[in-house]
């Protein structure tokens, strides 16, 4: 993220909201932990998608983000839409499909689950309670790629999800483009309610 | 081409904890196992690494507690390169690992313990959480709250380079010092958060110690264990998070051991048990006595009780006033009160505000020599410090051209696995009485447990939505009779 970026998102002392700029601003942020096997597939993503996307106005690009709850708020703080890359582990899933959901999808874990922090919709929303501009939940794009193995400490990914990796590049930039692309209204814009899967 | 169908992956998570409980043929509980992921493979992934490269790569073990990590593995490497280090290097780690401390503390006081305690364990768990306490504490707390810790935050930031992912220790020293125009940007953060420990003190006094309820649940709930302490102290027996000697109190004040952290081994083994990988610390010189409570027990907690417990006094006079009135309090001290670790991070919170307070006024803080390069290879390192969430060691071996050829970690949450276990089995025992059906209130009551030992086991399920699925099952002659899940 560049310096000027950082340094004109709101932080969370800036209560009341400040006047949203111009150009609505997005962040795309690579979550994940890139010694820690498929867990790293988001910062994979995201570096590779940081250079294929045009030099949007208003886009910036956090390649490597591990931090959770809070610490998230500080991050996301001042932008008005969040696409987050990241990896997602579900029964009898299988490597390499992804899914795409919105940030309502997480609203159901909004309870007191997280053992060490705020989970990622509260954070939201108590930033949104408390006056900072972080972005309405139907402008967070949350982008979750099945993977094999994330408990075991490696610097590569699964061969199934290195094979699988261009492809879901292609897919995800395409998604990623029509978001950039799609007039920015804020809470109003239409989303889908539903959870996408992407099964190849 | 892909195609696209519908699910909700958030109701079917993989890599949950999972609590087992079992009956006998009365209906009461017999046996309580809790299994949890553990991530695996770090210490043979540091293997053949540059020994100094470490404090790097041990940030990315644990997006939670990154800078405990970063510290422990920094004293480590110090170790293997002859251990000196600039006098000025170990002030700006402590002072950075104060503000961590603080930035910690609060998150987990608001956001974790708060819900129960502000709103009640019986809330509904749908408003249970930050967002319930703010609207029932008002708004300008949750600023209050969230102001803090970005300054804790940022005051990391300033003296370290960067807030998360340190890269700042290196063997020696730190890569960067203080300046003077830095110092006095940090110095009205650190007086505003010295105002906020007080200030949260008060909201604990206000809201918990004014409600009897509450006040029952922590001295008369089922989260007591007869278990020993364990913590660093300094030389005058007060709290040190960064550095001294290692101390163990059993639960009614007599101190057992002091060590210093070279000599661990001797003093802390692990216990293996086939139905998890997680190991069991417990008290090498006693032996292993399995998950016992009692004065001859050989299990520990390594906790923010803990280290009050082993503590005789603290460090600076506003946390000593509010050590005096907690344990005054909670019936003395050493406590056995496993909730009083909410109110033991607030009293350490204090210690830590008074503490960066002492160094912004050190007119050595913003000098020059802040690192001490090192001439040899000596080979071998531990370096032991308290994470927020116990005592936390790393012991490194590395050949002559400084290449590791093993690690050790014993990690702040490992250390108080049989505490945890061993109150999950009391809370089962107390909730499952013969005749009784247990109910999704289980839940609830469990967390409380872990809540107050904040255990680190998120971090072996980083995957979204970044939260511990849970399952508890209740198993009467083999068959499951009952089970709760929670986003699995």
């Amino acid at each position: 993220m560049s310096s000027a970026a950082a340094a004109d998102r709101g932080g969370p002392e800036a209560t009341p909201i400040p006047p949203g700029p111009a150009v609505p601003r997005t962040l795309l942020v690579g979550m994940g932990n890139p010694i820690l096997s498929d867990d790293g597939v988001g910062i994979r993503l995201a570096q590779a998608l940081a250079g294929r996307l045009p030099a949007a106005a208003g886009l910036a690009v956090e390649e490597q983000c591990t931090v959770g709850g809070l610490n998230l708020l500080d991050l996301v703080a001042g932008f008005d839409q969040l696409i987050v890359l990241d990896s997602i582990k579900t029964k009898d899933g299988r490597a390499g499909d992804w899914y795409r959901f919105d940030g309502s999808a997480l609203r159901e874990t909004m309870n007191l689950s997280n053992v060490h922090d705020a989970n990622f919709a509260t954070a939201m929303e108590l930033g949104r309670r408390m006056g900072m501009r972080v972005p309405d939940e139907t402008d967070i794009h949350i982008f979750a790629v099945e993977v094999m193995e994330n408990l075991t400490f490696c610097e590569r990914l699964s061969p199934e999800l290195e094979e699988a990796l261009p492809e879901l590049v292609d897919e995800m930039h395409e998604e990623i483009l029509a978001l950039l692309d799609t007039p920015f209204r804020g809470g109003s814009r239409p989303q889908a309610s539903a959870v996408d899967v992407w099964t190849t | 081409m892909s195609r696209k169908i519908s699910i909700d992956p958030i109701t079917r998570l993989e890599g949950h904890g999972k609590i087992e409980i079992f009956l006998d043929d009365d209906g009461a509980v017999e046996d309580c196992y809790f299994q949890i992921p553990e991530l695996r493979g770090f210490e043979r992934f540091v293997v053949g690494r540059p020994i100094e490269e470490l404090p790097r790569l041990v940030t990315r073990i644990c997006g939670v507690c990154p800078a405990s990590h970063h510290m422990a593995s920094a004293k480590a490497v110090d170790g293997c390169f002859g251990g000196e280090v600039a006098p000025l290097a170990v002030k700006l780690r402590r002072m950075y690992y104060n503000a961590h401390y603080i930035h910690s503390h609060i998150a987990h006081f608001y956001a974790l313990a708060a819900p129960d305690f502000v709103l009640g364990p019986d809330a509904d768990p749908a408003i249970r959480n930050v967002l319930g306490v703010v609207a029932k504490v008002g708004l300008e707390i949750g600023g209050a709250v969230i102001a803090s810790r970005s300054k804790a935050q940022e005051i990391q930031r300033i003296i370290g380079g960067r807030s998360t992912q340190d890269i700042w220790c290196i063997p020696g020293g730190v890569a960067k010092g203080l300046k003077p125009e830095e110092l006095e940007e940090i110095r009205p953060m650190v007086a505003d958060l010295y105002e906020f420990t007080q200030f949260s003190l008060q909201l604990f006094r206000d809201i918990v110690l004014a409600n009897p309820t509450y006040l029952d649940i922590i001295a008369n709930g089922p989260y007591t264990l007869d278990v020993h302490n364990m913590g660093l102290v300094d030389e005058n027996n007060a709290p040190d998070f960064y550095d001294g000697q290692v101390r163990v109190v059993d639960f009614e004040g007599t101190e057992l051991h002091r060590y210093e952290a070279r000599d661990y081994a001797d003093y802390v083994a692990e216990h293996v048990e086939p139905w998890t990988y997680l190991k069991f610390p417990y008290l090498k010189q006693r032996g292993w006595k399995g998950f016992k409570e009692g004065i001859d027990s050989s299990i520990y907690c390594a906790t923010p009780l803990a280290r009050l417990n082993v503590a005789d006094r603290m460090a600076t006079p506003k946390a000593q006033e509010a050590f005096e009135e907690m344990f005054a309090t909670i019936g003395g001290h050493p406590s056995r009160l496993l909730l009083a670790q909410h109110w033991a991070r607030l009293v350490e919170m204090v210690q830590n505000a008074e503490t960066l307070q002492l160094y912004c006024d050190d007119p050595e803080i913003t000098g020059d020599q802040f690192r001490v390069i090192p001439q040899r290879v000596t080979g071998e390192g531990i370096g032991i410090v308290e994470a927020m969430r116990g005592t936390l060691t790393h012991h490194y071996t590395c050949d002559a051209d400084a290449i590791c050829t093993s690690a050790n970690l014993i990690v702040g949450t490992t250390n108080n696995n049989a505490p945890i276990q061993m109150v999950t089995r009391k809370v089962a025992e107390t909730l499952i009485q013969p005749g009784t059906d247990p109910d999704q209130g289980i839940l609830n009551m469990i967390e409380m447990a872990f809540r107050a030992f904040d255990p680190c086991y998120s971090c072996a399920t980083h995957s979204m939505p970044g939260e511990m699925p849970l399952r508890v099952s209740v198993r009467r002659g083999g068959e499951v009779t009952h089970e709760f899940r929670r986003g699995c």
